[in-house]
């Protein structure tokens, strides 16, 4: 028995200096926030029951209406860009080797902060910006008050364009990394057995590339969900984003209303972690399924 | 001509983007409904420079942060990931979920109950503080390449040493290190450009204390000097590209050196 304790002993003290961190950090972090949303370690004492902050948020139809909205503006993007993602990566891994080298510009809003892809996003699409400008001298409009609002619909699709852009090079960076390993001969195969280009794309080809399409698309729909730095630039004012309402409760209202804002982020938490481990059972479903090749 | 179609989206999306960006900072006038722009002038660099020991203090205060994430993502992660590359445990899956979970749920759910803690600690508007909370966002990226690299590598090279009677230490410097350094530059560089580029957690946990790039470029978006603006873009765009590129050719000079690759 020695021998396992001692083994599990050096394993605990080989894994420390990532534990300790992820312990204290990370799920501190979050214990933490749980506790204030429960009125524990506010700067303001709370007055009111435990789960008040609870009640209030879940009474308000503000929360749901941004709830829905995050999420969508979430899932559309990211299924935007895994797909986008997907089918440009397997164009790019077809490239001639001395073309493959120019491919390498789809790297560049990968390289870019997101506010920075937020403005590019802004110059295209704003009323007075380069589309309407085309749109204008290609007889299509007379003044900018004809460009269609795209940024300010309240349907978030300045977001939803911000995200996908950003996120496009990030599903093919991961897909491509799959593709590398992948044998053209099964597609020769395939051709020389008289599938359709359609056919071996979704037969053959996206099979192999789904695991990359699994993770790059968990990981965009939850950045999507729940990051601030694209919102805070192109967000419009209704209906907000879930981290845009958590920011105003957090820093532009009084203290007393602190339990709020930690209320929602304990609400995202909980959501993001439920969504991981859903969305995982359900792949994993699916793939029994799917014979391997 | 299928290729050029593809290489033409590609353009289209992700470099026309940035070739306005160019033309945005050299023609601040650029304005509705002109296709291309009616008159260039140098004044929207010309206030980059007036500007320039802002901008480049935090330019740089960007980049010793992002490095020092770096950093302590690396000394975080190099020991566990030689554990997990190695070793097979009960709960082993499970664990690697759970310790990639902070790059997955969004950071404000444990930055901003953090935040409480390190102004109690008084870490918050300090640059350990941003270096902290950056860590504990990014490490899952330095860690998963660094399992990887150890995988990659085997354990040959480690036993070969030890029979030749190598410490664990002289193995780490003379061994594995430099086999690892592929996956330490892949891991290292998207640790590097999540923290460059991140501005809320930044400027939740730097108070504004803490001068960051994009706390200059954030309240330069919405101004009429959309030059300014565009300049700083770019240098976001050419600074990593730049530094990937010396740390590309170095690390892959000094691989071939040893006719390693």
């Amino acid at each position: 028995m020695s021998w396992t304790n001692n083994r599990s002993g050096r394993l605990v003290s080989g894994l420390a200096p990532l534990l300790l961190p992820y312990l204290v950090l990370f799920c501190g972090g979050v214990m933490l926030t749980i506790c204030q949303s429960f009125g524990v370690f506010t700067p303001l004492p709370h007055a009111g029951a435990a789960f008040d902050a609870y009640a209030k948020i879940l009474t308000d139809p503000a929360f749901f209406t941004s709830f829905w909205f995050s999420l969508g503006v979430a899932m559309v993007s990211a299924f935007c860009a895994v797909a986008a993602g997907a089918f440009l990566a397997y164009r790019v891994w077809q490239l001639p080797a001395k073309l493959a080298n120019a491919a390498l510009i789809y790297k560049i809003p990968l390289i870019l902060p997101h506010i920075s892809v937020a403005f590019v996003v802004l110059v295209f699409w704003s009323p007075s910006g380069i589309l309407a400008s085309m749109a204008h001298s290609l007889g299509f409009i007379q003044t900018m008050q004809d460009f269609p609002n795209i940024l300010y619909s309240g349907w978030g699709l300045g977001m939803v364009l911000a995200y996908t852009l950003k996120g496009t090079p990030f599903a093919m960076l991961l897909v491509l990394a799959l593709l590398v390993r992948f044998d053209v001969r099964q597609i020769q195969t395939a051709a020389m057995l008289g599938a359709s280009g359609v056919r071996i794309f979704f037969s053959i080809v996206l099979p192999r590339m789904a695991p990359a399409m699994h993770t790059s698309f968990i990981i965009l729909f939850l950045y999507g969900f729940g990051a601030f730095d694209i919102p805070f630039v192109l967000g419009e004012s209704r209906p907000g984003m879930l981290s845009i309402h958590v920011y105003n409760l957090y820093f532009k209202h009084d203290l007393a209303r602190r339990p709020e804002a930690m209320a929602i982020l304990t609400m995202m938490f909980f959501f993001a972690v439920i969504f991981i481990i859903a969305y995982s059972k359900i792949v994993q479903r699916l793939d029994n399924g799917v014979r391997k090749l | 001509m299928k290729h050029t179609v593809t290489l033409l989206f590609l353009v289209l999306f992700f470099a026309v983007p940035a070739g306005v960006l160019v033309l945005i900072s050299l023609a601040p006038g650029w304005r509705f409904p002109d296709v291309w722009p009616a008159a260039f002038s140098f004044s929207g660099i010309a206030f980059f420079l007036q500007q320039k020991e802002q901008i480049l203090s935090s330019l740089a205060s960007s980049f010793v942060f992002s490095l020092l994430t770096v950093g302590v993502t690396f000394f975080m992660c190099l020991v566990p990931a030689a554990v997990f590359a190695r070793n097979d445990f009960t709960g082993k899956a499970v664990l690697e979920g759970l310790l990639l979970t902070p790059a997955l749920v969004p950071p404000m759910t444990f930055a901003m109950g953090l935040h409480y803690f390190f102004i109690k600690l008084s870490v918050a508007d300090t640059l350990p503080g941003v270096v902290l909370i950056l860590a504990i966002f990014s490490y899952p990226y330095m860690f998963r390449a660094l399992v990887a690299g150890f995988q990659a590598m085997g354990e040959h090279y480690r036993i070969c040493a030890r029979n030749l009677g190598a410490g664990p230490f002289l193995i780490l410097w003379q061994v594995e290190l430099p086999l690892l350094m592929p996956a330490v530059v892949a891991g290292g560089s998207v640790v590097f450009l999540v923290a460059f580029s991140e501005y809320f957690l930044v400027f939740l946990m730097g108070g504004g204390r803490v001068a960051s790039f994009t706390g200059m470029l954030m309240p330069l978006l919405a101004s009429s000097n959309r030059s300014l603006a565009a300049v700083l873009t770019l240098i976001f765009l050419l600074l990593p590209v730049g530094l990937f590129f010396i740390l590309d050719l170095s690390v892959m000079r000094s691989f071939r050196k040893k006719g390693m690759a």
